[in-house]
């Protein structure tokens, strides 16, 4: 089983997910698979934050900033992982070295190619992204890119997932399959 | 006339072809000329038509019910940019005011309304 869950910043979706995960765990084993890679305090906070939200729900941390497929290789495969988030899994595979000054233009490609394995191989999965479609603003390139590239993967994620939500203030929308509070 | 409203690269355009069975050289394109087909089949990117609209003082709204007989038949499509922060411009803060109104009066007036999200459709009407 596997589920897709976007939303607006601070909608809910990391509690959400985590909820979801432990239940379709059902007492198995569950991995957090952690994309962001911290750069600075702030990162750090956030980081430090999510790991006291998720204290005692029994998730093995995995740090896995590029190429999420490996947690396949690194856990039990009937495991349930929660990826989050798929947005900065993307921010990550633009830049696969660390140090390079352009993005990388397939790394959208890599990281649907990486999601669905995950998807497909993982005895459930959780994911999680960010809905950033509806603002009124000219993005230049770079972003514009970026956008296109996190909803190519969304999409991708959506049509592969047994269940799609949507978080709406800790209100959950239910796109695709089935949802019980 | 059937709404399709979205976020960016959410599937719109391709649920007017899937759904209305809308061929590819039905559709009109606006974009920032102002230029409008009233009476294709789908017209998309209203986004684009109200940003015009802005830049010359038209009433985007005015100008549909002016051409109401035209389009009452047709798949409209708009990009939804109502839920970033208060832009700081003035001409994107009125650009996003005038899609707003022309949604809301496109949506009171269509047979039904489709809110696209990671290419999946959610019925609103």
């Amino acid at each position: 089983m596997n589920i897709l869950i976007s939303g607006g910043s601070k909608s809910g979706k990391s509690a959400l997910a985590q909820q979801a995960a432990l239940r379709l765990a059902g007492g198995g084993k569950r991995y957090y698979v952690a994309t962001m890679i911290p750069y600075d305090g702030e990162d750090r906070a956030r980081v430090a934050r999510h790991v006291a939200d998720r204290a005692g729900m029994g998730f093995e941390t995995l740090e896995l900033g590029r190429k999420v497929e490996r947690c396949l290789s690194l856990a039990a495969t009937d495991a349930t992982f929660l990826v989050d988030s798929v947005t900065a899994l993307l921010l990550n595979e633009m830049y696969p070295d660390d140090h390079g000054a352009e993005a990388d233009p397939d790394a959208a490609k890599r990281c649907v190619e990486g999601l669905l394995k995950v998807a497909r191989g993982a005895g459930n999965a959780v994911f999680v992204s960010d809905r950033i479609y509806s603002d009124a603003i000219r993005y230049d390139c770079f972003t514009e890119k970026y956008r296109a590239d996190l909803a190519l993967i969304d999409r991708s994620l959506a049509s592969a997932c047994d269940t799609v939500l949507e978080l709406c203030a800790g209100n959950v929308i239910v796109h695709k399959g089935e949802w019980k509070p | 006339m059937d709404f399709i409203i979205g976020g960016a690269y959410q599937g719109k355009r391709e649920y007017a072809r899937s759904r209305f069975s809308v061929a590819e050289d039905e559709i009109f394109t606006c974009c920032e000329n102002g230029r409008i087909d009233w009476r294709a089949r789908c017209i998309d990117k209203l986004e684009e038509f109200t940003l015009w609209c802005v830049r010359s003082g038209a009433d985007p709204v005015g100008l549909f019910k002016s051409h109401g007989d035209a389009w009452r038949g047709s798949v409209l499509i708009c990009m939804d940019i109502s839920c970033g922060v208060v832009p700081l411009g003035a001409e994107n803060r009125a650009w996003r005011e005038a899609t707003g109104r022309l949604c809301a009066y496109l949506a009171s007036e269509a047979d039904s309304v489709t809110r696209m999200f990671c290419g999946l459709a959610q019925k609103l009407k």
